[in-house]
């Protein structure tokens, strides 16, 4: 018995489920208004989070807003590459302990027919505006200590797929930041973690292709159809301090699609 | 714990990342990881299955179990291939495994005896893989359960004189991905935790030079709690998604 108290004193606490709790926490979400980030809203906020939504469409919102447990959410509507919009959710709450950037778009276009306007675009909003958002919350000092930033990126990141050269490219730069990111954040504890997901039913991918191809997606999927609140559980995590030790890691959410593909 | 004492968020974090009805069997439960992943396991709302080698040291960690009632121990030699068969065997059915037994494996390879290399491959890669196939050959595993291998940073980097345990543990990824494929129609799930250096009574025998190594985590060395908690996210319904992935946790460290 001596010798197991010294491996483990029985005084420490161990990890239980409260830590997956975000209670006391204000979360700023994007892209809160459908798919995956409506899905991370609404987990949050029965985790006992405080959400701040943001998203285009305010009508959207202000639904997602309505079905949330807790109170004291906020909407912020507004697209999140105009700086307009970011400076507004640097002032909506005192500050914040964590993000979930789960706003994005996909096209699928060939290379050879894809112009600059189509990378520029891609870059613009899947990679320049959570990071020039997180770069003005850092230097407001606008994020707590111990606060947690999570990127919901893709497979296409690391797989690199047909037709999604600046997709793929957009949030493979957006994996890299983060990396950087939670290397020079760290002294503060604050944390940074991507969520990779597979194909997940969400209205972006829904209009990317007819059912009959997105059918054919999920079919290869060895777990089946994955659903956003599937990934939400995965954010949540990493939001928690639950996941403390962790940053600069990517959780890749994809059903097992990726186990035979060489990436 | 009586769920009904809970806040709203408190009962919803048990819900989506609790273990409630789920039994848990944990190889290595006598040592400082394996006893810290038993201890969240009970406080989740698991039954478990406790394993090892010294039956009075799984005592030890039963006896600090605060939860249930129900948790089993059922000791056994991983090496011994009819031991892990009878261990598969006294289990019952079971909704999650964590094989945490595991050495440390330190030789610099222009050095290493082939006696030395095989018994490290033994006890980290074939014991768990040979545990998990009789536990699937008898249908051990119910559907929707989830294997979580002890796999580590050394798998994916390299560190002077850290052979054959980088070896064995990059086995553990290499025969996790075939599993994974071949279980998935049952919906079963198996992922890989890669961990950078956890302070436990293995890693810090010597002191100075655990000092400073744990200056290059940028948040600091990891504690079994850590990796714990992982063990609850990879093990709860919340993961029921996720297979086939092994997944780095190491305080963000840059170079090992």
């Amino acid at each position: 018995m001596t010798a197991l108290l010294d491996l483990l004193p029985v005084d420490r606490r161990p990890a239980t489920t409260d830590d997956f709790c975000l209670e006391g926490r204000t979360v700023l979400v994007t892209g809160a208004s459908s798919g995956i980030g409506a899905a991370v809203a609404r987990l949050c906020a029965e985790l006992g989070a405080r959400i701040v939504l943001n998203g285009r469409d305010a009508a959207r919102l202000s639904s997602v807003h309505a079905e949330l447990a807790g109170d004291g959410h906020v909407i912020v509507a507004g697209d999140l590459s105009l700086e307009e919009t970011r400076e507004s959710l640097l002032n909506a709450v005192p500050t914040y302990d964590g993000l979930a950037s789960c706003a994005g778009i996909a096209a699928l276009v060939p290379l050879r027919m894809a112009n600059a306007a189509h990378f520029q675009k891609m870059l613009d909003v899947n990679f320049l505006a959570p990071i020039t958002l997180t770069q003005r919350l850092l230097y407001k000092k606008k994020l707590r200590q111990g606060a947690s930033l999570v990127y919901v990126t893709a497979l296409a990141a690391h797989v690199s797929p047909q037709a999604a050269a600046a997709y793929a490219a957009s949030k493979a730069a957006l994996e890299a930041a983060s990396r950087t990111l939670g290397l020079e954040q760290a002294r503060s504890r604050i944390r940074a973690n991507c969520v990779a997901p597979g194909y997940v039913q969400t209205p972006m991918l829904e209009s990317l292709g007819n059912s009959a191809d997105m059918s054919e997606k999920f079919n290869l999927t060895p777990l089946g159809r994955l659903a956003p609140e599937d990934v939400a559980g995965s954010v949540c995590w990493l939001l928690s301090s639950a996941s403390r030790w962790i940053t600069r890691s990517t959780l890749k959410m994809d059903g097992g699609l990726s186990i035979a593909m060489r990436v | 714990m009586n769920s009904d004492a809970l806040s709203l968020p408190r009962a919803a974090a048990r819900r989506h990342f609790g273990l409630t009805g789920k039994t848990v069997l944990i190889t290595g439960a006598s040592q400082g990881l394996g006893a810290a992943v038993a201890r969240s396991c009970a406080e989740a709302g698991a039954q478990l299955i406790l394993s090892g080698r010294n039956i009075d040291r799984l005592k030890s960690t039963l006896e600090t179990l605060r939860i249930g009632e129900n948790h089993r121990i059922l000791p056994a030699d991983v090496t011994d291939m009819a031991a892990l068969r009878q261990l598969a065997a006294d289990c019952g059915p079971i909704d999650g495994v964590v094989h945490s037994a595991g050495v440390r494996g330190l030789s610099p390879m222009k050095m290493v005896s082939d006696s030395f290399l095989r018994e490290v491959m033994e006890i980290n890669y074939i014991a768990p893989m040979m545990l998990t196939r009789q536990l699937l050959a008898r249908q051990g595993i119910r559907p929707g359960g989830s294997i979580v291998f002890m796999s580590s940073i050394a798998a994916l980097t390299g560190t002077v004189g850290l052979g054959p345990y980088a070896g064995s543990k990059a086995a553990l990824l290499g025969s996790m991905r075939p599993m994974a494929l071949e279980i998935a129609k049952r919906g079963i799930r198996a992922n890989a935790l890669c961990a950078g250096i956890v302070q436990t009574p293995l890693t810090t025998i010597d002191k100075d030079w655990f000092e400073a190594i744990r200056k290059t985590y940028p948040l600091d060395v990891g504690q079994p709690e850590d990796v714990a908690a992982a063990c609850l996210f990879f093990l709860s319904d919340a993961s029921a998604k996720i297979t086939g992935t092994a997944f780095s946790m190491d305080g963000g460290v840059e170079y090992t």
